[in-house]
């Protein structure tokens, strides 16, 4: 038994009493139920890939007839998903350099430097948070149409710059920082760039790989604005792909579902190699909704 | 006195910098995020063709939206997956924090799978449960029902279903990133009040409902907010899962909003004039928020 206080409305000498255990008992129970429905799904999807179309729509069974890789490899083939993921990677790779850049500028404008008037950028950001952000999809896309950047990821990427989640997260973290590390900077003769890059990000890693992390999977999912950005085009990313197969119905379904597994392949690893990263700060994140 | 000048003079070059460094970031923000909501208002009193104003016409656009028989229907839609959101998704979170805030083993491991659902592309999750909730004998919902002896049955056609179908998944996926909310919320409470309590004769079942839940009860006010706006636009769940359908059954507002000007007739006036409306609703919502929060706060 560990010496660490339990933080539990159960307390150790409530487990004494027999009906307190077996309250326990069935918590533990209702935990292990959690696990399978958030799991269950994701299993059966991949097991639903190594279906063919006649198996899929015909069979009763949970389990295919037969566990062999092909349909996985002909639908990747015929698809031409490599392209798509190739595509993805490019614009999950621009997205999370402005959402770093850009939005951390700002933060340290509102959190460290605090010129003259930053308090009132502070508040608009702040009401951003609130304003839904598909709402205003419509003249958006008509700005990006007007200024020529159709079919281009230049406007996806620096859609990721204009985070206010994100510069809200570098403030906070910024007016943490013990401001006299900055002023010893400053008093160096570092302008206020070179003090952002020299003491700043080094001191900021923490924050910056949480919001690279969450920039990455918010990126990969996308697909509203780089839809209509990319439709038609030979930009597309693995979810524009997959948003197309799905509003045109031009597959079947066993293609679709295997198209659905290969979308989820990359989370699902930053999943594993981030756990920590992202249970722990999904409170802060997660706010937004 | 020329020295003043000098530090003042430094002092605004200072500034000037400041405001440099921060004028990217701002100009992303103006136009990703600031100018279209204006625009969006000046769009929705404007003709459209194409990307083009045409010319102004006050309100028609909001006239001609709001008497079309679907609007009403996907205003009612959006309240009714609002009020199941609310019934099915609200206290789903703060059970499961507290089943899983009273584990006294594997406690990580479940955080983590409750968390997982979320990190899924949400687009491949509707996907995936359209096949869940498919109609034919081959869907996995009758697979697993055909099992207990029940006939297939198709959920997605049926009315009355959709929406809380369509809630259901949004909650699976959600549910367990919010659960984490809440435990952060309920670790902040002292265990030395459950002694104490414990001490006083408080059997587990009152310490949780005299100590834990008050303990989150502003929180959850935060949270339902954010859930109300957040399940008020929802729009490609039921675009992909049903198309609206049937029978315009599961189309909410946003989704009325992104066929007028996507779905090929690209009329973006009306689709601003539904956008504007959304956003009222939403912003009365905050606004009545904000007020009992001040309330409450006036009262601690």
């Amino acid at each position: 038994m560990s010496k660490v206080q339990r933080t539990g409305v159960i307390r150790d000498y409530d487990m004494h009493s027999a009906s307190v255990r077996i309250g326990y008992g069935f918590i533990f129970l209702c935990c292990c139920l959690m696990v399978v429905l958030a799991v269950f799904p994701l299993i059966w999807v991949v097991l639903a890939g190594f279906k063919d179309l006649k198996e899929f729509v015909s069979s009763t069974s949970l389990f295919p007839q037969s566990f062999s890789l092909e349909p996985f490899i002909t639908t990747w083939n015929q698809l031409g998903i490599a392209k798509n993921y190739l595509n993805s990677l490019l614009f999950v790779a621009g997205s999370v350099v402005c959402a770093l850049i850009f939005n951390g500028l700002l933060g340290y404008g509102i959190g460290i430097l605090k010129p003259k008037g930053h308090k009132m950028v502070k508040r608009l950001v702040m009401l951003s948070l609130l304003m839904p952000t598909t709402i205003s999809i419509v003249p958006l896309f008509m700005n990006i149409q007007n200024l020529g950047l159709g079919n281009s990821f230049t406007p996806l990427w620096l859609s990721y710059g204009a985070n206010a989640m994100y510069v809200v997260l570098f403030v906070q973290f910024f007016e943490s920082l013990p401001s006299s590390i900055i002023e010893a900077g400053r008093i160096d003769g570092a302008s206020q760039l070179q003090t952002f890059f020299r003491i700043v990000l080094p001191l900021s890693k923490p924050i910056c790989a949480v919001i690279a992390i969450f920039a990455v999977n918010a990126a990969w999912s996308d697909f509203l604005l780089p839809y209509l950005v990319l439709r038609g085009g030979n930009l597309q990313t693995v979810m524009v792909r997959l948003f197309v197969f799905s509003t045109e119905q031009t597959v079947n379904a066993d293609t679709m579902m295997r198209s659905v597994v290969f979308s989820m392949i990359p989370p699902i690893i930053l999943f594993f190699i981030f756990q920590k990263q992202l249970t722990e700060n999904a409170v802060s994140v997660g706010i937004k909704g | 006195m020329s020295g003043q000048t000098k530090r003042m003079r430094a002092r605004t070059a200072e500034s000037i910098k400041s405001w440099l460094i921060m004028l990217p970031g701002l100009i992303l923000m103006t136009f990703f995020v600031w100018e279209p909501l204006f625009e969006s208002v000046r769009m929705s009193l404007y003709k459209t063709r194409n990307v083009e104003l045409v010319r102004f016409i006050g309100l028609d656009n909001f006239i001609s939206v709001t008497g079309k028989d679907d609007f009403a229907q996907a205003l009612t839609n959006t309240f009714s997956y609002t009020f199941w959101s609310l019934l099915l998704g609200f206290a789903l979170p703060v059970v499961l924090a507290i089943l899983i805030g009273e584990t006294r083993r594997s406690k990580g491991f479940f955080r983590t799978a409750v968390y997982l659902p979320n990190m899924l592309p949400g687009l491949a999750v509707i996907i995936l449960w359209s096949a869940f909730f498919s109609g034919e004998k081959s869907g996995v919902l009758n697979i697993l029902l055909g099992h207990l002896g029940f006939a297939p049955q198709s959920y997605l056609t049926r009315a009355e279903w959709v929406i809380p179908i369509i809630i259901l998944i949004a909650t699976w996926k959600g549910a367990g990133a919010t659960a984490l909310i809440y435990m952060a919320g309920m670790a902040s409470v002292s265990p030395e009040l459950y002694e104490a309590a414990a001490i006083d004769g408080a059997t587990v079942w009152q310490r949780i409902i005299h100590i834990l839940l008050p303990a989150i009860r502003k929180l959850a006010g935060t949270l339902l907010i954010l859930q109300i706006i957040s399940v008020f636009q929802i729009m490609y769940e039921p675009m992909v899962l049903t198309k609206g359908g049937p029978d315009n059954a599961s189309l909410s507002l946003m989704q009325l909003m992104w066929q007028y000007a996507f779905g090929g007739s690209m009329n973006y006036g009306k689709a601003s004039a539904v956008a504007v409306i959304v956003t009222a609703i939403l912003l009365v919502m905050t606004a009545i928020y904000s007020y009992f929060n001040r309330r409450e706060s006036d009262w601690d």
